[in-house]
């Protein structure tokens, strides 16, 4: 660089030399190293005036071919170019690369401002969705997505799970939709087609109902000849005992054929349960006296009614919820125990909960209780009857209620299963004072 | 496209209760969709419970008409709006009409469906009436769909389909008149059916109606009686002008 500016500086230097030694030759010698100056300013304007063109029409031209200090300049900005376009096209491609994978997922995705407007959506989200481009950029989605469910769901604060709808255009797809918050406000939609799952769900729900339903015509048939062979007094006495536990198995089989009918009624209905008003405490002394009336039973079986509330919901299944409970406590504790059953309500809701001093749960299989066939003790539960599909039945019909199934345990102390409801289902019958009662 | 600009106001309040307001057309217009959606479903399927909710259901359509309602009038006592935002107000007053309208032939079929579903069912399982009824549903969408986008070639397009859902309704209707013939036994149901593809009938004609108000909205001009030919002439016009 140093060299290149003293070349400049030097031949400044000539050219004043030249002028001026003219000058000595013909006369007027500063007037000839004006002259020369000038010219040497005129040069320089029009390598400036070159340089100003070239980089104002640079991409019609070739750089221009000057030398000198004008040279390295253009040198310089030609390389600073070529370098910042190096850069671009290197983002550039990054940025086309990120586009290309996200267009090409197989689930829609969009992205929604604070305000729930379309900033960017991919091509899947815009087949599911219908949405078109580029006209519902800045749209609002609820505009355009207008089934209530997702309204609420949008509007609400629980994205934990996404909602199913049925889509705008293609209304024989199931789509579940979930919204993704990141950053300030804004959020990710994602757009995910589950018409082949909840086919397969379908499926498998009709197919248990049906199998359930075609085992019960003939079972019926052979308890029935069950019942007639165990009254036949002309059999041979030595049959009694192998009758006794056909019809025992044949009963088993029976009570495991309504659960399951049960269960699937459960599943197949859609959505919240009715809201017909149910008393539960006149439901609860009633299946108090059908538990004392049993004849293999705790010695106590007790019913705390601290609140005289009762549910809206679906009668028959709250009841088929408790029974189940209550049943459950019976079974597993032995004669010297109690039976404890407590309906209480506060702010948060309503309240049962059956406390049994029976034999309780090993902790690790509290989780899993609700499972379908779920057995803590293979061998006891099975000699105790029962279907196995008891709690399941109880968890499903407490989620229709908007409820859930709590339980506690203490291995050889006992157990407490508590359901909650939640206050929406709480009726409140004014025309019943609201005093404790403890039927032992 | 003028008016699809609300954006730019003096007074931001003002924007704010328009577009809250329009979010709640759209959103009334989602739950009359998806109970005509359920009304169909319920005659195709015989689900007389989903009939029934459909038509108990109505009282919430008639509900959101009302309280849109008052919010226009408010807006229009208070902010006194002028042109392209008073226009606005017009096309959903009205939209809200037709809105509701078609949330009551909902009604009616959603209870029509929930008494036929203890009836015989023909053969062909209402194939024509759930077709009709898809139509003029994918009708009521797209109307819905360009009054969000303002979209006044979509709102055209979709006034035009109502020619089809006229021809469709009356060869249902002739069908029916030829069952009467063969087999007056099927008189009853015939009637009934006859209720339902009128419904389906008058809701076509509502949602040609909101498309209306979505290109008297959009370019301020009235083409209710002319005919849409012309109508496609202007909006043509207009959007040639508005591309210069």
């Amino acid at each position: 660089m140093v060299a290149m500016w003293t070349f400049a500086l030097a031949r400044l230097a000539g050219i004043l030399a030249l002028g001026a030694a003219f000058g000595l030759l013909f006369g007027e010698p500063w007037l000839w190293a004006l002259a020369a100056a000038f010219l040497y300013l005129g040069w320089q304007l029009l390598n400036l005036y070159r340089v100003d063109r070239w980089l104002r029409l640079r991409s019609r031209m070739a750089p221009p071919n000057i030398g000198g200090v004008w040279g390295d300049i253009v040198g310089q900005v030609v390389r600073l170019h070529r370098r910042k376009q190096f850069h671009k096209q290197r983002l550039v491609q990054i940025f086309r690369e990120l586009r290309r994978s996200t267009a090409a997922l197989p689930d829609g995705v969009i992205i929604l401002s604070r305000q729930h407007e379309i900033v960017w959506f991919n091509r899947q989200g815009a087949h599911l969705l219908g949405l078109k481009r580029p006209m519902d950029i800045g749209l609002r989605i609820d505009n355009l997505i207008r089934t209530p469910e997702f309204i609420q769901y949008l509007h609400g604060e629980d994205f934990a799970h996404p909602v199913v709808i049925r889509p705008p255009v293609q209304t024989e797809l199931h789509l579940a939709l979930q919204l993704v918050p990141y950053g300030v406000g804004q959020s990710l939609l994602l757009v995910r087609d589950v018409t082949r799952q909840l086919r397969l769900e379908g499926m498998r729900k009709d197919f248990v109902a049906n199998a359930s339903h075609e085992l019960r015509t003939p079972l019926t048939v052979i308890s029935g000849y069950l019942d007639t062979l165990a009254e036949d007094t002309t059999i041979d006495a030595a049959w009694a005992g192998p009758i006794r536990d056909m019809r025992a198995q044949a009963q088993r089989m029976n009570a495991i054929i309504a659960d399951l009918l049960e269960l699937s009624r459960l599943e197949s209905t859609d959505g919240e349960a009715v809201r017909d008003p149910i008393a539960v405490p006149l439901m609860l002394e009633r299946m108090q006296r059908d538990a004392l009336a049993r004849s293999e039973r705790p010695r106590q079986v007790l019913l705390d009614l601290d609140s005289n509330a009762g549910l809206f919901g679906a009668a028959h299944e709250i009841e088929s919820a408790f029974t189940n409970l209550l049943v459950n406590g019976l079974k597993y504790t032995n004669a010297e125990g109690t039976v404890r059953m407590r309906w209480w309500s506060n702010e948060e809701g309503a309240h049962f909960a059956v406390i049994d001093s029976g034999i309780g749960i090993p902790a690790e299989h509290i989780p899993r209780l609700t499972e379908r066939f779920y057995r803590v003790d293979p061998g006891r539960s099975r000699s105790h009857g029962g279907s196995g599909l008891g709690l399941a039945i109880v968890k499903h019909a407490l989620q229709r209620h908007g409820g859930w199934l709590d339980v506690q345990s203490v291995e050889g102390k006992g157990s407490t299963f508590t359901c909650h409801f939640p206050f929406q289902r709480l009726w409140v019958d004014s025309a019943r004072p609201l005093a404790a009662r403890h039927i032992a | 496209m003028e008016t699809a600009d609300l954006s730019h106001h003096i007074s931001r309040r003002f924007n704010e209760d328009l577009e809250k307001v329009r979010n709640q057309v759209l959103q009334m217009g989602g739950f009359v969709e998806q109970q005509l959606h359920k009304a169909i479903t319920a005659l195709v399927e015989g689900d007389s419970r989903l009939g029934e909710s459909v038509a108990t259901d109505d009282y919430k359509v008639n509900g959101m008409e009302v309280s849109i309602d008052e919010e226009c009038s408010r807006i229009l006592a208070i902010r006194a709006p002028a042109a392209g935002d008073l226009r606005v107000i017009v096309a959903i007053i009205k939209t809200i009409t037709d809105l509701e309208r078609i949330g009551d032939e909902g009604e009616k079929i959603g209870y029509i469906a929930s008494r036929l579903a203890t009836m015989e069912r023909p053969a062909d399982k209402y194939r024509e009436v759930k077709h009709l009824g898809r139509q003029v549903a994918q009708m009521v969408h797209d109307a819905l769909d360009a009054f969000a986008r303002m979209d006044s070639l979509a709102a055209l397009k979709t006034a035009q389909e109502d020619k089809m859902v006229d021809e469709e309704y009356e060869a249902i209707q002739r069908q029916c008149m030829t069952f009467m013939m063969e087999d007056p036994r099927t008189i009853r149901r015939a009637l009934e059916i006859m209720w339902i593809v009128r419904a389906l009938e008058r809701i076509g004609d509502h949602a040609k109606n909101i498309c209306e108000y979505v290109i008297y909205m959009v370019h301020g001009k009235d083409i209710r009686h002319t005919s849409l030919e012309d109508v496609a002439k202007q909006i043509d016009a207009a959007h040639a002008l508005a591309r210069r």
